[in-house]
C-alpha cells in the first residue's frame, strides 16, 4: 500500500512536469471545465429564477445538491480519467500489454498513468458552489459536518469511478468501451437535482441500481436535516460494494483479455 | 534447470466471426458463431540460462504469441510454460520483476516524458536503489549514446533514438531474461551494430538470457549461437545457426551478364541446376553443389549465352530460411529434429 501511494506520487509529479511544459494546455482544460459548469448552472439559476422553488427545494439548496456531486465527479474526473479511453488508447493500441509485463497492478498503472488536471476545475466549481450554499443556508461547518462532507464526497467519486469501472470492462471484448461508459455516465444529470421532483422510478434507480443519489441527494438532504433515515449512512458501504464488485469483474475481463489477447 | 521451458504447449484463439453491417453485428451478438484459431500447436522447447536465441519464423507463424505467453501476458490453452521456474501467467507479477521486454513497434516510455523522468519513473516501478540506478543510468548512457538524449522527450526522438532509449528501459532493473521482438526493424546499420553490441555485452557480462524475433538474419548471424524457426506454430528446426548453413547451405548460385538478349526457352540446363531469375540480359542459375560444379554449370552455359562477366555468390542464410519458409526442407528439417 505505502508502495504504491509513493508510487502515485512519483506518476503524478511527471504528470506535472508535463503540465508545465504544456501551460497553455493545463489552463484551457482546467479553465474549460469551469466553464461548462458555469453554462450548466446558468441554466438552473435562470429556470429557479422563475419558480420559489422545486418541488420543496429552494436554488441554494439545489446548489448543494449540485456541488456535491461535482465534487464526487471531479475525483473520478482527476484520477480515473483514463477509464474512458482504456479501449481506445490502451487496448487497441497494444498498449496495455506494456502494463502486463511490469510488476505492479495494471489498473493501479492504467490509473496512476494520467491524473486528469481537467478534473481540478470541477473541484473548484464543486468547492465554491458547497460553500455557496452553506452560507446561504447556515449550514454550521462543525467538525461531524465537515468531516461527513469529507466521506460523502469520497464515497460518491468511489461510486462514479466503479461505474465507470463496470463498464470500462467491456473494452476487454468490445475494445471501445466509450458508447458503454457514456451510457451509463450520463444517468448522473439526474442526480444533480433532489430526486423527490422525480418519478418513483428513477429515484429507484438513482438508489440502487446506478447510485449516483449517494454522492450528491442524500448527502445533501441530511446536512439540510431533512428526513431520510437511514438512506443518509449508506452512501460508503454501497460505494465500497460497488468497488469491490466493478474490480471483480474487471478481474474477470482480465481473464479473458489473457485468453483472447483482442 | 533451463530458464525458459515450453513442453506442448498449445494456443487456440476463439474468435466471433461476423457478418458485415448493421446486421451482421446484431447477430453476431445473439447468436454467435465462433471461429478457433490455432496460433501455436504442441510447441516445445527450452533455452538455458546465458544463451542467445534466435526466435524465426514467417507473420502469422506464432512468435509474437509465444512472446505475449513467455511474458504471461496470455496464458497458454493447453500444455505448460515455466520461465525461471515459475508459470510466467499464474505468477505474472513476480515474473515480471526478472524479464525485461521490447516490443519493437511500440514504446514503452512516456510519449511526452523527456527520457530521463520515463526513466525514473521505471526505476521507481522496479524498486531498483538508487545508488544502482545511477550507476546503471551513466553506463547505459555512455553504452547506448544516451548523454544528450537525457532531456529529449521521446515523441522528439528519431526511431534508432527511440530503440536505444527502449533497450536502456528494458535493461534498467538487469532483467535476468529479455525477450526482444524485432528490436533493430526500421533502423539504419549504423545504429543496429551499436543495439547488437548493446545486447551482446548485457548478455556476455550478466549473462542475460535473451530471446531475439527477428526480419533480419543479421541480426541472427551476430547474436544468435541457436536459432529456433517456427512454422504454423510448430518448431521446425531448433539448432545451432551453423548447422543450418552447413545442411542447406548446399546451394550455390551463378549470375551471366550477357552479351545480346537472352532466349530462355532454348536454354540446356545441366543436372541439378535451375533458373533462379532472369533479365533481358541477365541470367542466374541456382545448383546443388552436392550433384554439380560451379566450372560443370558454366562450362555448359557458356558456350550457349556467350556471357560478358558472371560471379558467384555465396549461400546467404536469408536464401536458405526462405527455403525453409517455403516448406522445401520442411520434410528433412522436422526428420532431424526428431532424430
Amino acid at each position: 500500500m505505502r508502495r504504491y501511494a509513493r508510487l502515485y506520487w512519483h506518476f503524478l509529479l511527471q504528470r506535472f512536469k508535463i503540465l508545465l511544459e504544456y501551460r497553455m494546455n493545463f489552463v484551457i482544460g482546467a479553465g474549460s471545465t469551469v466553464l461548462l459548469q458555469a453554462a450548466g448552472l446558468l441554466a438552473v439559476w435562470s429556470v429557479m429564477r422563475q419558480i420559489p422553488d422545486l418541488n420543496g427545494w429552494t436554488f441554494d439548496e439545489i446548489l448543494l445538491v449540485y456541488g456535491l456531486i461535482t465534487l464526487s465527479k471531479s475525483i473520478n474526473h482527476m484520477f480515473a480519467d483514463n477509464l474512458w479511453i482504456f479501449g481506445r488508447a490502451y487496448i487497441r493500441t497494444g498498449g496495455f500489454d506494456r502494463f502486463l509485463v511490469r510488476p505492479i497492478n495494471p489498473l493501479f498503472h492504467l490509473l496512476a498513468d494520467r491524473f486528469c488536471h481537467d478534473g481540478i476545475g470541477n473541484f473548484v466549481v464543486g468547492i465554491a458552489l458547497v460553500l455557496k450554499a452553506s452560507l446561504a443556508l447556515h449550514i454550521a461547518w462543525t467538525p461531524i459536518n465537515i468531516a461527513y462532507c469529507l466521506v460523502a464526497v469520497v464515497s460518491g467519486g468511489v461510486i462514479f469511478i466503479a461505474l465507470n469501472l463496470l463498464t470500462a470492462v467491456s473494452a476487454f471484448w468490445i475494445i471501445d468501451s466509450i458508447p458503454v461508459t457514456s451510457a451509463i455516465f450520463q444517468t448522473h444529470e439526474f442526480a444533480k437535482y433532489p430526486l423527490t421532483i422525480y418519478s418513483r422510478g428513477i429515484g429507484i434507480v438513482m438508489t440502487w441500481l446506478i447510485p449516483y443519489g449517494f454522492a450528491s441527494f442524500y448527502p445533501a438532504a441530511h446536512l439540510l436535516g431533512r428526513p431520510i433515515g437511514v438512506l443518509a449512512w449508506l452512501g460508503p458501504l454501497i460505494a465500497v460494494a460497488l468497488i469491490t464488485l466493478a474490480y471483480r469483474i474487471w478481474l474477470w475481463g482480465l481473464s479473458h483479455y489473457s485468453s483472447t489477447g483482442s | 534447470m533451463p530458464t525458459i521451458e515450453l513442453s506442448h504447449v498449445s494456443k487456440v484463439y476463439r474468435t466471433i466471426k461476423k457478418d458485415s453491417g448493421l446486421r451482421g453485428a446484431v447477430k453476431a451478438l445473439f447468436r454467435p458463431h465462433y471461429v478457433e484459431k490455432v496460433a501455436v500447436h504442441d510447441l516445445s522447447f527450452h533455452v538455458d540460462a546465458g544463451e542467445v536465441v534466435g526466435y524465426i519464423g514467417v507473420n502469422g507463424a506464432g512468435k509474437s504469441t509465444t512472446i505475449k505467453m513467455l511474458t504471461g501476458i496470455l496464458h497458454p490453452s493447453g500444455g505448460s510454460i515455466r520461465v525461471l521456474g515459475r508459470d510466467p501467467h499464474r505468477e505474472r507479477v513476480a515474473n515480471a520483476r526478472e524479464i525485461g521486454v521490447v516490443f519493437g513497434q511500440r514504446t514503452q516510455l512516456w510519449w511526452d516524458l523527456a527520457l530521463r523522468e520515463s526513466l525514473n519513473l521505471i526505476a521507481n516501478i522496479y524498486e531498483l536503489e538508487p545508488a544502482r540506478y545511477r550507476q546503471l543510468l551513466a553506463e547505459f548512457a555512455q553504452t547506448l549514446e544516451l548523454e544528450e538524449l537525457l532531456s529529449v522527450p521521446i515523441r522528439s526522438m528519431s526511431l534508432g533514438q527511440k530503440m536505444r532509449a527502449e533497450l536502456a528501459a528494458t535493461f534498467l532493473h538487469q532483467p535476468r531474461v529479455v525477450y526482444l521482438d524485432e528490436p533493430t526493424i526500421g533502423l539504419d546499420v549504423m545504429v543496429k551494430e551499436r543495439i547488437r553490441a548493446f545486447i551482446r555485452d548485457q548478455n556476455q557480462r550478466n549473462g542475460t538470457t535473451v530471446m531475439l524475433t527477428t526480419h533480419d538474419l543479421d541480426d541472427i548471424e551476430q547474436l544468435c549461437q541457436r536459432v529456433i524457426i517456427i512454422d504454423a506454430g510448430s518448431v521446425v528446426y531448433d539448432g545451432p545457426l551453423s548447422t543450418i548453413k552447413q545442411r542447406f547451405g548446399t546451394f550455390r548460385s551463378i549470375a551471366f551478364e550477357t552479351a545480346h538478349p537472352l532466349e530462355i526457352e532454348h536454354l540446356i540446363l545441366p543436372l541439378g541446376t535451375a533458373i533462379a531469375s532472369h533479365g533481358e540480359r541477365a541470367l542466374e542459375v541456382r545448383f546443388d553443389r552436392t550433384v554439380t560444379s560451379a566450372s560443370q554449370v558454366a562450362t555448359a552455359l557458356m558456350p550457349q549465352i556467350e556471357a560478358i562477366d558472371f560471379s558467384l555468390a555465396e549461400p546467404d542464410l536469408e536464401s536458405i530460411i526462405k527455403q525453409i519458409y517455403a516448406g522445401t526442407h520442411t520434410a528433412a528439417l522436422r526428420e532431424e529434429v526428431l532424430v
